[in-house]
């Protein structure tokens, strides 16, 4: 179904090491646009890595990414069109909630008139609705709660307009109501927006039930890229079997009883 | 599809890794030439015939044997009194803990010389407790060098480790409560061995803080010979530099030793984030008897202050009651006013220079990291283990021939070097805890580096770097060690103003002195509190 699709990034051999370490092994795989990817692999594989080369926040020993074609392997992160949301938030802990989503915008020099000043604010302020934080737009983020704060962050990326938004294990730090509610709206945000989204995470639950297609990787390789199903269907080695389809079945398997005693009474 | 190279503006990493690189390599220079190159300099000073009068000087021995003895004492002493001001105060709810805390650093506002007239004043030959306890030993000699070193070191022991106590986890103590593990064993298994490395290098410290002093025995010292005052004399009297230098190297060696120390310290410790503070549950008896040491403590401070007061404004070590104004107009007539413009200036000065560098320093070490990162690291703090006295001898070797000597210049930076190393790691510390990503998403955002370090960086070390600014006025303000050999009649700063009352006899002027230091100080403490506490004007934005 994807062979019709746009392709938005191309990476393409991309190697990457510290020191002895290597952290990226010659790395090919490309991402769709509009499409939502997990990249999957436990603590240390290179995703996160991965992740900061193609933002530009690293220089890879070699290889090459295109964007729509263009070679961006040496752009500045923010002549790339990509936004990034950390696992840590990094906001602007000293600016409001409103002033985080409103600084990048402002600083702009092409944003200096009173005319572009007044845009900005009605912009920051739909994007602010959207994301259901109209009511703490004067509060610092240390007083909103972690979901909320998580929220900002978004608002913040999807104000200067990426195209596609890069998530560093982004809920690892929330409770599980608050991911749930999160996992929606990542879905909703990325429907109303048509942002391709790339997401890196450790939690095979989360990559399948989020993804469009998922990327595993292990020690610095890509194992496997396909659709949830295509992974479940004909895993590509034995480590994707036990990493991704054997946990998934202990967390079916521990809950499973548990519905079966529901079912029965 | 075509691929091609993007016109527009190309990023390139190396170009920006080599900019941070040059800063690096600037400040480095800069660091390298104003701490290690005099010392280098020093060196050569050294010839046969100091070596000669070193060895053959009985006084080489028993200065060495005197400072030893009197500064392992103090050091004791200081590190419980401390221990156990800190433990009361950090460990308990008792009434007062805040007055305690703000009168316990007050003699950190003063000269170490005016301890040693304040020990003079109250126990001295017509001092205040003197005759109220009818004491009959002299005050002068060991007790005396004793008792006003523990006031000069006692505060900067007190911070040092309630600061260890406040971060200290409570839940390994809860856990062995749980347990059933007694206070004994809780001591030996849990206190000891969080407290081992802080309090070794606190002792270090203190030791060196003491034992590099001259202004404490040289007021009440007496006969009792110390190395740091036999270096002064050689240098200030004898104009000595030789022997000053061997004497000078001397006093870097528990210096050394102490940086070492805390260096290794560093590279294991602080590797717990999260800490559960102590709820205190104190009983009423242990409540009692942190009180009535704090209390003596404090009331001992407030008795040194009261004495100054009395004896500048009086002239009398205890039974007038007459005011005058005549101390005051006698030490104005010595040009008060000029030197303690020149302190202010060259405290304002040094403070704002060491406050940039530090911060320039601190950022390239912490969020620029790269091999070059780590020697910079190194560099800024090793202004740490070299002693005022020491550092200003090696200075006035080496720029008494330049344009250098005798301008406010010199002495601003002296000072600027001399305390360079704790504001450094204040701001170090504070932006190792900043979010490591700000840069990152900065970046994405198109937010330059200047914008980042402008509109978030600093506005979010903003008391931090209150804290430098006023670490470094206040240090200048009392400093009489690095600037000593450095100031002339024109340059010297308020505080050398007692050492040269001291020599004429004229104490109360000397105390009045004490007491314009302490009031710049306090003013200052006061402001910087005021800075960091105040609810900075956020503009309104209306959100149409």
């Amino acid at each position: 179904m994807y062979a019709t699709r746009n392709v938005k990034l191309q990476v393409r051999d991309i190697h990457m090491q510290f020191g002895d370490k290597i952290a990226l092994n010659h790395a090919s795989f490309d991402v769709y646009e509009g499409e939502f990817l997990s990249i999957l692999g436990p603590s240390g594989c290179g995703k996160t890595t991965a992740l900061r080369i193609l933002v530009g926040l690293q220089e890879p020993v070699s290889g090459t990414i295109y964007k729509d074609g263009i070679d961006i392997t040496s752009e500045h992160p923010s002549k790339r069109g990509m936004g990034i949301v950390f696992q840590n938030y990094a906001l602007f802990e000293n600016m409001t909630v409103f002033e985080n989503v409103e600084y990048a915008l402002r600083i702009k020099k092409e944003n200096r008139s009173a005319e572009a000043r007044k845009e900005i604010r009605k912009k920051v302020i739909a994007l602010l609705e959207q994301l259901e934080l109209s009511d703490h737009l004067d509060k610092k983020p240390a007083q909103v709660s972690g979901g909320q704060q998580q929220r900002v962050a978004i608002a913040r990326t999807l104000a200067v307009n990426p195209d596609i938004i890069l998530f560093d294990e982004p809920m690892s730090a929330l409770d599980v109501a608050t991911r749930l509610s999160l996992r929606k709206e990542l879905k909703r945000i990325q429907n109303d927006f048509g942002t391709t989204m790339i997401y890196i995470t450790h939690d095979q639950e989360e990559a399948f039930a989020m993804s469009d297609r998922i990327m595993v990787m292990r020690e610095g390789n890509v194992i496997q890229i396909g659709t949830p199903e295509e992974i479940i269907r004909n895993p590509a080695d034995e480590y994707v079997r036990d990493f991704v389809l054997r946990n998934l079945e202990l967390k079916v398997n521990s809950l499973s009883k548990f519905i079966k005693v529901s079912n029965g009474t | 599809m075509k691929y091609m190279r993007h016109n527009g503006e190309q990023y390139s990493f190396r170009s920006k890794i080599q900019k941070a690189g040059v800063l690096k390599a600037i400040i480095a220079v800069f660091l390298a030439a104003f701490i290690l190159a005099p010392l280098v300099r020093m060196f050569f000073y050294i010839g046969r015939d100091s070596i000669n009068n070193v060895i053959t000087s009985p006084l080489t021995g028993t200065a060495i044997k005197n400072s030893l003895v009197s500064s392992a004492i103090a050091t004791a002493i200081t590190m419980v009194l401390a221990y156990t001001t800190a433990y009361a105060i950090e460990r308990s709810n008792m009434k007062g803990r805040n007055f305690f805390s703000i009168v316990f650093v007050v003699p950190m506002l003063i000269p170490s010389i005016s301890h040693g007239m304040g020990i003079l004043l109250v126990l001295g030959n017509n001092g205040l407790l003197r005759k109220l306890l009818n004491l009959k030993f002299s005050i002068y000699g060991l007790p005396g060098i004793l008792l006003g070193s523990v006031l000069y070191a006692f505060p900067i022991a007190f911070l040092m480790l309630s600061d260890v106590m406040k971060y200290e986890d409570s839940s390994p103590y809860e856990a062995a409560q749980v347990l059933g593990v007694d206070r004994l064993h809780q001591f030996t298994a849990i206190t000891f061995p969080y407290i081992r490395k802080p309090i070794i290098t606190i002792v270090f410290a203190i030791f060196t803080v003491i034992i590099t002093d001259y202004g404490v025995p040289l007021m009440v010292g007496g006969t009792y010979t110390t190395i740091a005052i036999v270096l002064y004399q050689e240098v200030i009297g004898r104009l000595n530099f030789g022997t000053g230098v061997l004497y000078g190297i001397f006093l870097l060696i528990p210096a050394v030793i102490a940086f070492i120390i805390d260096l290794n310290n560093n590279d294991s410790g602080n590797s717990s984030f999260v800490t559960k503070a102590f709820t205190s549950t104190n009983s009423r008896l242990r409540k009692c008897v942190g009180y009535i040491i704090c209390s003596a403590v404090a009331a001992i401070i407030l008795l040194l202050v009261i004495s100054f007061v009395q004896l500048g404004f009086t002239g009398s070590y205890s039974n007038s009651t007459l005011f005058t104004l005549a101390y005051f107009k006698e030490a104005r007539n010595y040009h008060l006013g000029k030197y303690l413009l020149n302190s202010v200036i060259i405290a304002a000065a040094a403070a704002f220079a060491g406050m940039s560098i530090a911060l320039a320093t601190a950022y390239l070490t912490t969020r620029m990291e790269s091999k070059a990162s780590r020697a910079l690291h190194l560099l800024a703090i090793t202004s740490a283990a070299i002693p005022g006295i020491v550092l200003g001898l090696s200075y006035i070797l080496t720029f008494k021939n330049t344009a250098l000597y005798g301008t406010l210049f010199l002495l601003m930076l002296v000072n600027t070097i001399h305390f360079f190393s704790s504001p450094y790691l204040m701001m170090y510390n504070s932006l190792s805890k900043l979010n490591e990503n700000l840069e990152g998403v900065g970046f994405t955002l198109g937010i330059s580096r200047g914008q980042l370090i402008r509109d978030i960086i600093i506005p979010q070390c903003k008391g931090t770097l209150v804290e430098m600014f006023i670490y470094f006025f206040v240090n200048c303000m009392i400093t009489i060690s690095a600037v000593s050999f450095l100031a002339t009649s024109v340059t010297k700063p308020v505080s050398l103003m007692i050492t040269q009352f001291e020599a004429q006899m004229k104490l109360e002027c000397a105390a009045i002195v004490s007491l314009c230091i302490l009031i710049v100080n306090i003013c200052a403490k006061a402001a910087a509190y005021y800075l960091k506490n105040r609810e900075f004007k956020t503009t309104k934005l209306k959100h149409l």
